[in-house]
């Protein structure tokens, strides 16, 4: 793990570079720079569709009749209840609370599926009759919600952890690291599973809560590393020699100074989060039913393989483009802000 | 000196096609190399000695490239170009392929000795057998052969204990001793020529007397050519034989060492020498050169010197001069570039005294002829 | 000598992790809101006799921290407890699907190393090249897409449309071959292994891949830009030796360690993937083990996938160590 750490602080060998890069890293430099790099800017394109979508859906109540001459069961006038809708049929397959995903081995027989390409129904219904279209586009919403909000949980809890290691050193960053090693260890997936399961009991919002928590560590570990190497730092030296207190010396000047970096690193996280919840859900433990999710709907389109292949195909596309949009957008404002690497 | 050189060296240009423009890194030079002599390439950070080096061993990086001119070793021609039935320029006939140039220039004529020690040894090999595995490719000795030989030759550029040492990894060397194991890799090889890329810049300084003794003396026993490009002149005062003098991708004056400092023919050499720590002189003589070296991308007109030049005048602006024979020290010529010397009769002594340029005085004193590392 | 050493030191090292994971999982499982008891029981009729009944058999009666010291006890013993919904002892539950996960999530590293180095050293090698742009894409959706859809659409296109490949379950190469029908001589259990572990191999061994070539790739550029490959040049190694031996070997070395972090994802997506083909692993087993709130198998199952992170992440680093000469041993960060 030495190594993976020596990678994260490369901008302490010289404070000149560290001055470049402080100079740099200025926002106009940065939308320039991203501009100019054809990655982010295909990138930025579809975060901004992606987000426009979950916001147009969320907050669009007539969405689905507006577009498909048909009211919709889901209609989210309501910004805040974002995770629980009335809900007309409970579809087959998936499972209240504390009951199994379903895998249903055999083909369904009772239920015709209508194939997409109708005006009414561009991608056609799911098992239970709903427009499958309506329901992929809500599912952005929450795709999207839960992977910013689970980073953001991951970002502070890390900078938190982070910056208190790496300010006071010694025994303080000892406990913090090992422990942060710790939650390392247990893979996140099943971290979070056993975290929602037991103490939410299958609810999104421990999900997510729990999806933040795994990736704690992550973020711990870049902040730890960029405030060691701030610490040393002579403005920072003088903050403390004036008698400063800690915790404004760690709010004001270490914190700050370390976050650049970071923020890129929790644009590439959004991704992996996004990718980590589609697991979640495809498993029966994200957002339940009838709120559409991805990858709860891949688990319900998992039974119907046989009888429409694009039941399966649809959110599986809607998860990889939204995840590939965030991660064009981070790899092009990693590049934008490292001047090490010059185009 | 005989009279056919090792190594001739006619109107060489390399230039970097860059997005914010071409880059004339070299742009013209030429010098020869005679057999056992060691030839100096001076100059500034930046002034395209490294290329030019580089360029030699048609090594050039992308996206640079040589554009003109014509490079000749022992009768071979490495580059030169020829007026094609089309008018355009194109490679000659009798150019070695790249092929040719691996197997037959490169390490076993030509050997490099690069600049900096700690990076240019492979971390994951061992020093013997990096030392093996070119001695093996270059001479076509046979494994064992190849090992004995690095070893004699880790002993003979004063590595203790060689035997041992032939195992262990560059970590566990010195800056000095990593130096010493690049200078065995070229003398190794056997070569009639090597080129040595500021081998000593990265080296403190009584290591760096050691290193220059040692070359000094292999140089002797080998009857090796070098080509010893540095920015440092007092190295080159105790090393070369002859030096040439560069300046923003041109040689602005050649000559041998003792006429270059004892009769400097070009304010360049003249700023670069007062610019150096002497025993002769206290500190605070030492004058630094004004204002930095200009980019090579857009050279400025006329003498490429003239906006730092204390002895600018008018006509400098606007005339290039090129290398031109202004002396002569014994049979040989002593060149220069600058249009004060008689040779030129531009009009220098009627031409007005200008200022230099104040947008390249706002760095002043930071350009001293010590540039630190040199990455054109 | 010395890398044994180093190997024991960082044995040393892993044990407070070890019991921390041990300390998390327990908590987890035995502090939430949702007591072990009531899940067990959980619609069905109970009175306060048989909650009390249940809790003495399985000692939830102790407070919680003789609790914890009891189940370390067994812990140490190789006793990981009772399974509440298999009525088995977890540890035996554990043999036997642990070894469907090694092999799937090994044949998984496999297939992702011997795809992605070729591609990122070519990639690296010709850079801004057609090749180049294709690794670039490759990389980009392997990072981008869940393993469970991959493993659908693999399914839909291998099992549902061609036929060529099984959908589910795994053939176990060392059990012997009559323990399967239709299965005739080692020979055909091989190929039959070989047929099954092929998608879910893929599925789970995509990330991995996409990862690795992205490391390969910009490891290999930094590499081949080194000094000591300008030497290399200088001396006139052939450009191929210098791609594949003197740049090549230390662009390795990130890679090693990147095999050793990704094993977390890679556990976590066993258990979407042995979902997905239905094979019976420890991922599996996890899933189950959720679903019927057994939260003594929940705990084993992440202890024992804790420790295989941690062991693997060992087991790399002392890889590192002897493949890198500038590793000084016994020396901690």
């Amino acid at each position: 793990m030495a190594v993976g750490e020596s990678q994260v602080d490369s901008g302490t060998d010289a404070a000149g570079e560290d001055e470049e890069v402080e100079a740099r890293v200025g926002w106009r430099y940065t939308v320039a720079r991203i501009r100019k790099d054809t990655t982010a800017r295909w990138g930025l394109y579809v975060v901004a569709f992606v987000l426009f979508v979950a916001i147009y859906a969320a907050v669009d109540s007539n969405l689905s009749r507006l577009t498909f001459g048909q009211f919709s069961d889901y209609t989210f006038a309501k910004l805040l209840p974002i995770f629980d809708h009335p809900t007309r049929i409970p579809p087959p397959g998936e499972g209240t609370q504390h009951m199994p995903p379903y895998f249903p081995l055999a083909e369904q027989p009772w239920n015709p599926l209508p194939a997409g390409g109708t005006l009414e129904h561009p991608l056609g219904t799911d098992p239970s009759g709903r427009d499958y279209f309506t329901r992929i586009v809500y599912g952005t919403q929450v795709s999207v919600f839960v992977g910013i909000v689970s980073t953001t949980i991951g970002l502070a809890g890390g900078t938190i952890v982070g910056a208190v290691a790496g300010y006071y050193g010694g025994r303080v960053d000892d406990a913090l690291m090992r422990l942060v090693e710790t939650v390392y260890a247990i893979p996140p997936l099943i971290l979070i599973i056993v975290f929602t399961v037991f103490v939410g009991g299958a609810n999104i919002w421990y999900a997510v809560l729990g999806v933040g928590i795994a990736f704690v560590p992550v973020f711990a570990r870049i902040i730890r590393s960029r405030v060691l190497s701030i610490r040393e730092m002579d403005y920072i030296e003088a903050a403390r020699a004036s008698g400063v207190k800690d915790r404004d010396v760690i709010l004001r000047h270490v914190v700050p100074n370390s976050f650049a970096p970071v923020l890129v690193y929790a644009t590439l996280q959004i991704g992996v989060t996004i990718l980590i919840v589609a697991g979640l859900s495809f498993l029966g433990y994200g957002a339940q039913p009838p709120t559409p999710d991805w990858g709860q709907m891949l688990n319900t389109a998992h039974g119907y393989m046989h009888s429409n292949v694009w039941l399966s195909i649809w959110p599986g596309l809607a998860i990889m483009i939204t995840i590939m949009g965030f991660n064009l957008f981070g790899d092009g404002l990693q590049d934008a802000l490292d001047p090490r690497i010059e185009d | 000196m005989s009279s056919e050189p090792l190594l001739r060296v006619e109107n060489l240009k390399t230039q970097f096609f860059t997005e914010t423009g071409t880059v004339r890194a070299v742009d013209g030079i030429s010098f020869e190399v005679y057999e056992g002599e060691i030839v100096g390439l001076v100059g500034e950070s930046g002034a395209g000695k490294s290329v030019a080096s580089m360029s030699l061993l048609r090594l050039v990086e992308s996206p640079g490239e040589i554009v003109d001119g014509e490079i000749t070793y022992k009768g071979e021609t490495i580059f030169g170009l020829e007026e094609g039935p089309d008018g355009d320029l194109r490679e000659r006939d009798d150019v070695l392929s790249n092929e040719e140039i691996r197997t037959r220039i490169r390490g076993n004529e030509i050997a490099v000795i690069f600049q900096d020690p700690m990076e240019s040894l492979n971390p994951v090999f061992t020093v013997g057998g990096q030392l093996r595995e070119f001695i093996e490719l270059n001479r076509g000795l046979s494994e064992d052969e190849a090992r004995l030989e690095a070893v004699d030759m880790l002993r003979e550029v004063g590595i203790p204990d060689p035997e041992k040492r032939y195992d262990e990894y560059p970590h566990q060397f010195s800056g000095g001793m990593r130096q010493r194991v690049l200078i065995a890799m070229a003398l190794a090889c056997e070569p009639s020529l090597i080129i040595a890329d500021e081998p000593t810049t990265a080296l403190d300084v009584t290591v760096e007397g050691q290193i220059i003794d040692l070359v000094d003396e292999l140089q002797q026993k080998y009857g090796t050519s070098f080509i010893w490009v540095t920015h440092d002149l007092g190295v080159v005062a105790e090393i070369c034989d002859r030096v040439n003098v560069m300046y923003l991708g041109e040689i602005v004056e050649q000559a041998p060492v003792d006429e270059l400092f004892y009769d400097t023919k070009h304010p360049y050499t003249d700023a670069l020498l007062d610019s150096i720590p002497r025993p002769d002189r206290t500190v605070e003589d030492l004058e630094p050169i004004e204002g930095v070296m200009p980019e090579a991308i857009n050279p400025p007109s006329g003498c490429r010197f003239h906006p730092r030049c204390p002895d600018a005048r008018e006509v400098c602006r606007r005339v290039h001069p090129e290398n031109r024979r202004v002396a002569f020290a014994g049979d040989e010529p002593h060149r220069a570039a600058c249009v004060k010397h008689d040779a030129f009769d531009v009009g220098y002594d009627e031409s007005v005294p200008i200022d230099p340029e104040p947008e390249l005085m706002a760095d002043a004193g930071s350009a001293s002829a010590d540039g630190g590392e040199d990455r054109e | 000598m010395k890398l044994l050493k180093y190997a024991l030191f960082r044995l040393l090292q892993a044990i407070p992790v070890l019991i921390g994971i041990s300390i998390i999982t327990f908590l987890l499982a035995n502090l939430g809101p949702g007591d072990p008891v009531s899940l067990m029981l959980q619609g069905q009729e109970h009175d306060e006799e048989l909650v009390r009944a249940i809790e003495q058999r399985y000692g939830l009666d102790k407070p919680l921290h003789e609790r914890y010291v009891t189940y370390m006890a067994g812990l140490l013993q190789g006793d990981f407890g009772q399974s509440i919904y298999y009525q088995r002892p977890v540890s035996d539950l554990m043999m036997d699907r642990i070894g469907p996960t090694l092999l799937l999530v090994l044949s998984a590293y496999a297939f992702a190393l011997v795809t992605a180095i070729p591609l990122g050293v070519v990639a690296a090698n010709r850079r801004n090249e057609p090749t180049d742009h294709l690794s670039r894409i490759v990389a980009l959706v392997g990072v981008s897409t869940p393993s469970f859809w991959i493993g659908i659409v693999l399914i839909l296109i291998f099992a549902v449309k061609l036929g060529w490949l099984p959908s589910s379950g795994l053939v176990y190469p060392w059990r012997p071959p009559d323990a399967y029908r239709g299965i005739d001589g080692h020979l055909e259990l091989f190929q039959q292994t070989i047929r099954h572990l092929l998608l879910p191999m893929i599925a789970l061994g995509t990330l991995q891949m996409a990862t690795i070539m992205r490391v390969e790739r910009t490891q290999m550029i930094e590499s081949l830009q080194g000094e000591y490959v300008k030497l290399a040049r200088a001396y006139g190694v052939p450009e191929r030796t210098i791609l594949r031996k003197h740049a090549f070997q230390v662009a390795q070395l990130p890679i090693i360690t990147i095999v050793g972090l990704n094993l977390s994802t890679a556990l976590g997506g066993a258990v979407l993937t042995e979902t997905v083909f239905n094979i019976n692993g420890m991922g599996l087993l996890f899933v189950n083990a959720i679903q019927r709130n057994d939260y003594q198998l929940v705990m084993g199952v992440t202890i024992v996938l804790g420790t295989l992170f941690v062991i693997g992440v060992i087991i790399t680093d002392i890889s590192y160590a002897y493949v890198d000469p500038r590793v000084t041993y016994g020396e901690s960060e």
